[in-house]
């Protein structure tokens, strides 16, 4: 099957049972359509989508395994972080299992799946600023900014201001100590 | 809540419901007890994970990984350190591989048992619970002599695993595999062959055999329709392939099957682990050196690693990025297909009773859907 998809495919054997394709983003649907045609790779088994926010680009890999669950294939393409040209086809016509992938890279990444119409609340509710997972959110920053501390923990200390004023404190205990010796 | 017909009735079942199997809460719409629709909602124990990890370094990393599925730690933690030492082109000793396998199979049978009082009791036979979850315990407890944790056990690490087996372990292991192999008639008369629970499994839950493998299942949903898939052996890692054991199926497609493949697997993993006290070498460092932490670089690759879990096919995808924290690491458990596109399709035309047994039998873990 390997030797099919090699005849027009440009693969990279990662093991002897992993495989991974780089196509661009317009050869997208081709490559699915004729991979999910022409081959034992049946299953959709996960979309990952990782930020490389220096590149601004999210690249994404759809993992394909046969029928006999012996082999993955990755197939991977980048589209740009922001803009009309960051928007992907859904895959639902051919995996329905896709519907819930889309829809937890949709609110993570803020990707935009053409044609999936469930691209509501996965994880998160009413979440209205930066998706999560994109490298420039700040869970610290978003934290500090939406939450406050619990009534009576007001007198709540930064951990390494605490621990140097205890250390002084026992040291101070421990002279006082030897000099009454 | 009413609709205005006064005919449809929509429930949430969950996130606090007994009968639900974690935090999370299936929205039914009901006409009579019966259901028309039914919607998944997950979200109620979303630690961001996967975000954390992107800021941490491997042993950082390594405390967190455990803690995305409470019952079954170990193949998180096994696909964890695999996918590490993919990437950084590792290799672990003989012996360590079959520590490992021997600490998985361990999970396998204590996840199973944990199972079975849940499924158990979804049914109303809360004794089947008691038993179960005391035998689970005693796997707990060598757990806890071997890692220090009971649920999480924070053992296995890229390069191998962190401490060697204390004296007299595996005895201690035969007996307690003796023990479980001395119950599972027990068992039997007890759960799988009750009359109640046949009543309310048989021909409930049925998955339609046709789509399973083209959809995505795993584990016993795909088992209990008779279709032999199991990453042990279709894709093996450690020395899964040095060791005699079957991949038990059932035919039914329904929860009796799933739970009957359930069963079968407990003594599966029972012959895996008399294989590996006989066959583990005496000999071997149990963990191979490593880069100290701060220095340990990821190299700018990715890569897919996948462990049978007692509930199916768990898989993670790593990317590195040349430093020493993790670019992406995301992660793929058996509940995100069958908690959502499968149970939201299984519960249509279901009794409202069987939701808590439908959802047992597909072996959902919240926690690793939202991750």
């Amino acid at each position: 099957m390997i030797k099919i998809l090699k005849q027009h495919y440009e693969i990279e054997e990662k093991s002897r049972r992993l495989f991974k394709i780089h196509i661009k983003k317009e050869e997208f649907l081709k490559t699915l359509n004729f991979i999910g045609l022409n081959s034992n790779f049946i299953t959709l088994s996960q979309i990952t989508c990782t930020d490389w926010i220096e590149d601004e680009v999210f690249t994404l890999n759809y993992i394909l395994t046969t029928e006999q669950r012996d082999k993955n294939l990755m197939i991977a393409l980048s589209i740009p972080r922001e803009g009309k040209e960051s928007k992907l086809p859904t895959l639902l016509y051919l995996f329905p299992q896709a519907e819930v992938m889309e829809r937890d890279l949709h609110e993570m990444y803020g990707i935009e799946f053409i044609g999936n119409k469930t691209l509501f609340d996965f994880a998160l509710e009413n979440w209205n600023t930066t998706p999560p997972l994109r490298r420039e959110f700040d869970t610290l920053a978003y934290v500090n900014e939406q939450f406050d501390f619990r009534k009576g923990r007001e007198d709540n200390r930064d951990v390494k201001v605490e621990t140097k004023r205890r250390r002084a404190e026992a040291k101070k205990l421990k002279a006082k100590k030897e000099v009454k010796k | 809540m009413i609709a205005k017909d006064n005919r449809v009735i929509k429930i949430f079942h969950g996130p606090q419901h007994p009968g639900i199997t974690g935090n999370m809460s299936v929205e039914l719409d009901l006409v009579g007890e019966t259901i028309q629709k039914a919607r998944t909602h997950v979200g109620y124990l979303h630690r961001g994970f996967e975000k954390l990890i992107e800021r941490r370094t491997i042993i950082q990393a390594f405390t967190i990984v455990c803690r995305i599925c409470v019952p079954e730690p170990d193949p998180n933690e096994e696909n964890f350190a695999r996918a590490i030492e993919g990437l950084a082109g590792i290799e672990i000793s003989h012996r360590a591989k079959y520590i490992r396998v021997m600490v998985l199979e361990m999970a396998r049978v204590a996840a199973q048992m944990l199972w079975m009082g849940g499924q158990s009791g979804s049914v109303g036979l809360g004794t089947v619970a008691q038993w179960s979850i005391y035998d689970r315990d005693l796997i707990l407890d060598l757990f806890e002599e071997l890692t220090g944790g009971r649920v999480y056990h924070m053992y296995i690490y890229p390069g191998g695993v962190r401490r060697e087996l204390p004296d007299g372990f595996l005895e201690r292991l035969g007996k307690v595999l003796d023990h479980i192999e001395e119950k599972m008639p027990q068992y039997d008369a007890l759960f799988f062959e009750n009359s109640t629970f046949k009543k309310r499994a048989i021909g409930v839950g049925i998955i339609d055999k046709d789509l399973a493998l083209k959809e995505g299942l795993v584990g016993q949903a795909l088992r209990g329709c008779g279709i032999k898939r199991d990453v042990r052996k279709d894709n093996p890692y450690l020395v899964y392939d040095e060791l005699d054991f079957d991949i038990p199926t059932f035919e039914g497609c329904d929860v009796y099957a799933r739970a009957m493949v359930r069963r079968a697997e407990i003594k599966e993993s029972v012959k895996i682990l008399r294989q590996v006290i006989q066959k583990m070498p005496k000999e071997g460092e149990i963990m191979q050196k490593i880069p100290k932490h701060r220095k340990f670089k990821i190299p700018k690759d990715d890569i897919l690693v996948s462990t049978e879990s007692a509930r199916g096919e768990f898989n993670y995808y790593m990317a590195g990025d040349g430093t020493e924290k993790i670019r992406r690491m995301q992660v793929k458990g058996p509940s995100l297909i069958h908690g959502f596109t499968l149970l939201e399709k299984l519960l249509v035309n279901e009794e409202l009773s069987n939701v808590a047994m439908i959802m047992n039998s597909l072996g959902i873990c919240p926690p690793e859907i939202e991750r």
